[in-house]
């Protein structure tokens, strides 16, 4: 509202050479906390960018304020060449958003639901309908279009609360983790489904704590704190992962797990069957191969390539350590 | 144009709500009836039969006649006659009697003396809206017996004096009559105030309210959307109790009812604003109603008039009690109701209540913003 009566000189129409999102050194601060700290990124008009982070690195905030939910500190965030705090009601008409809470009405039914938001966004009758339809249909929900929102399983929720996001065809989508709840098979579907809107030419921006799902977009950018340690498609970050993954073989996996956890140069540990995975400076993998051979718990080790995993693990602990 | 779709899809989302929640209609349908059956019937501020014990020293007509001026109407009843006073206490204590009349020895004489008679009159004081209705009947039997006198001692003329009690407006004084305002006042408030900071703070805590920001809607439209059907509630409740009132309690409707719609109107959109006031200041359902609770019904109940007159309170709470629109409202419509007041007089009742309105209507707006944090 403010946006459009104000300042005559910006824009007010979006501009289609400019990225779909851009995040220009965003900074906010809850009291002491910085949640979100000199961040810059952009996303492309048929781009998927995963901003991946563990909790409270500051994901939600980030998206937040590319749809103007918050306001940053300093900093701007703009969609499609618009800032998403003056402009802030011609970008909504362009984002759809799906919050990482559970935000649909649990009372109304999936039908209700869907044509509260096509009302929202002022669709007409006939196309809300057309829509509707559609979206129900490419997310299999057309049978339960009298269930209760409530009584729905954590997957087709989301698959709910994606139709609703994208209701009015927005260039634009912003998902906030959005296959937290779901099941493997569901989760898989979503995933099919951004990928069929993204070859459309939609641009999304998605929060997720997953490597997996990080694996599987466009782009990644590793927050930590508020800040990108590292970004770029996940192939190349993990082709330039500067530290080894070994993979060490044990008789004994409590033993071996027990003389090595105190380590300093122990970046990541996680059981794998028998054997344990590590992350380590490459500078150390001598000495893990000596410890193996040495005991006291024996173990025999093999360098393994990376995965997005073991990247950002390490990445992280770099992080931690600085 | 789409603003008003969207008005009106906000509005429908809220019926549904209302609708499939059953513990809302019968909170706010069957809680305006249940409450004035109960104050109706039960909790009856009647004064009536006030059991009286009698000590009469003096055995005289004189002192007889005094008796029986007391007796006379319902309001006392003898129920014990003694000779000593020390003896009524105890019936005091015991609640046999809970007025006592003393006509020490030499009343007659004194009457008659034309000097200063005195008889005495003990009271209850545990229950004082008795006491004080007892205490100010006595009063007017003391005239009335006065004034008897002087006729008697001024010979055969006609008195130019009467006494005579008279209530005007509720002739029976009865105290259904003055409740139903009185009830009203509760009941608005409590559905008015507490579902809107209810209905809005829901929307905060189970993160619906992010979702609805980032739309198009604007902030006017929630809010409209989201207290048009509490305001059709309220009316049906004013509707409710009205009915209830005229046809159990024989309410009068003196004044014309447009205007009682229009005072109930002006109140009920007050008390939603109120309720969004505490809801997007609380943000949270639990805080919301209990702040919902706290300032609406101590309010409706202790300051609007209603119980307690404001007159006798202290100066801060009668500042409050002027402050808060509940005190307006139920002055107004028991002008409409019993008085048949019109516009020329309930006015200034508008106008107040409008004001607060204005006030909380900034308020909210200042608060609401389109942020999530
Ligand atoms: N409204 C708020 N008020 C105060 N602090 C907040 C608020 N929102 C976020 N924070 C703080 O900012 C930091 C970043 O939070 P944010 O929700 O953005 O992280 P996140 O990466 O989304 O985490 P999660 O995976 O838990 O969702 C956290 O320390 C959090 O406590
Ligand atoms: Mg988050």
């Amino acid at each position: 509202m403010r946006g459009r009566r104000q300042k005559g000189a910006e824009a007010l129409a979006p501009d289609p050479d400019a990225p779909a999102i851009a995040a220009e050194r965003l900074t906010r601060a809850f009291g002491d906390n910085v949640a979100v700290d000199g961040l810059s990124f952009t996303v492309a008009p048929g781009e998927l960018y995963g901003l991946v982070g563990p909790d409270g690195a500051g994901k939600t905030t980030t998206l937040r304020m590319v749809t103007g939910l918050v306001g940053p500190d300093s900093g701007a965030a703009r969609v499609r060449g618009l800032s998403a705090e003056s402009t802030a009601a011609v970008v909504r008409e362009s984002i759809g958003y799906m919050p990482q809470q559970y935000s649909l009405y649990g009372d109304l039914s999936v039908d209700e639901n869907l044509t509260f938001f096509a009302r929202l966004f002022g669709l007409p009758k006939a196309e809300a309908r057309e829509r509707t339809a559609q979206l129900l249909e490419i997310t299999r929900l057309s049978r339960f279009g009298d269930r209760r929102a409530d009584a729905l399983s954590g997957g087709m929720y989301k698959k709910l609360a994606l139709a609703c996001a994208l209701l009015h065809r927005p260039p634009v989508l912003v998902l906030d983790e959005p296959s937290n709840g779901v099941d493997p098979v569901s989760r898989r579907e979503l995933w099919d489904l951004l990928h069929h809107f993204v070859h459309g030419g939609m641009a999304v921006l998605l929060a997720t704590p997953y490597m997996d799902e990080a694996a599987r977009c466009d782009r990644v950018g590793l927050l930590h704190r508020g800040k990108l340690l590292a970004e770029g498609p996940p192939e190349q970050l993990i082709r330039g992962f500067h530290h080894a993954t070994l993979m060490l073989h044990c008789d004994d996996r409590a033993a071996v797990e027990g003389a090595i956890e105190a380590r300093p140069e122990l970046l990541a540990l996680s059981p794998h069957g028998a054997d344990l995975r590590i992350v380590v400076p490459r500078a150390a993998v001598g000495t893990f191969t000596d410890l193996g051979r040495r005991g006291p718990a024996r173990f025999t080790v093999s360098e393994v390539s990376p995965d997005f995993e073991d990247v950002y693990l390490g990445l992280l602990a770099d992080a931690e350590a600085a | 144009m789409s603003r008003l779709v969207r008005v009106r899809a906000i509005a429908q989302k809220e019926v549904f709500h209302i609708l499939r929640d059953p513990q809302i209609l019968i909170f706010a349908l069957g809680m305006p009836v249940a409450l004035i059956l109960l104050f109706g019937y039960a909790v009856s501020f009647d004064v009536e039969h006030i059991p009286l014990a009698v000590v009469d020293q003096d055995h005289s007509a004189e002192s007889r006649a005094l008796v029986a001026a007391f007796t006379a109407q319902d309001l006392f009843e003898l129920v014990a006659t003694r000779e000593e006073p020390a003896s009524v206490e105890p019936l005091l204590q015991r609640n046999v009697a809970r007025a006592a009349l003393i006509i020490p020895e030499g009343y007659a004489r004194d009457v008659h003396r034309g000097q200063m008679a005195t008889a005495q009159l003990l009271l209850d004081g545990a229950d004082n809206m008795s006491a004080a209705i007892a205490l100010g009947y006595a009063n007017s039997i003391a005239l009335s017996q006065s004034l008897g006198r002087a006729r008697v001692q001024l010979g055969s003329f006609e008195m130019p004096v009467e006494a005579r009690v008279r209530t005007l407006f509720n002739p029976r004084l009865q105290s259904s009559v003055v409740l139903v305002p009185g009830l009203m006042v509760i009941v608005l408030v409590l559905v008015a105030v507490m579902l809107t900071a209810l209905t809005v703070a829901r929307e905060y805590e189970r993160g619906s309210m992010e979702q609805l920001f980032a739309t198009p809607v604007g902030r006017i439209e929630i809010i409209l959307g989201k207290l048009a059907p509490y305001f059709v509630l309220g009316l049906v409740q004013v509707l409710l109790v009205l009915t209830t009132g005229v046809v159990l309690f024989d309410v009068p409707v003196n004044g014309s009812l447009a205007l009682l719609f229009l005072i109930a109107s002006l109140f009920l959109l007050a008390m939603l604003m109120q309720g969004l006031v505490i809801s997007v200041v609380t943000r949270n359902q639990m805080v919301a109603s209990q702040v919902a609770a706290i300032s609406t019904l101590l309010p409706a109940m202790l300051l609007s008039g209603f119980v307690f007159p404001i007159d006798n309170m202290p100066p801060v709470l009668q500042g409050l009690a002027h402050v808060l629109p509940a005190k307006y409202f139920v002055d107004g419509l028991r002008g409409v109701l019993l008085r048949g007041n019109g516009l020329d007089v309930v006015w200034p009742d508008l106008v107040a209540m409008g004001l607060f309105f204005v006030v909380m209507l900034v308020v909210s707006t200042k608060r609401f913003q389109r942020r999530v944090a």
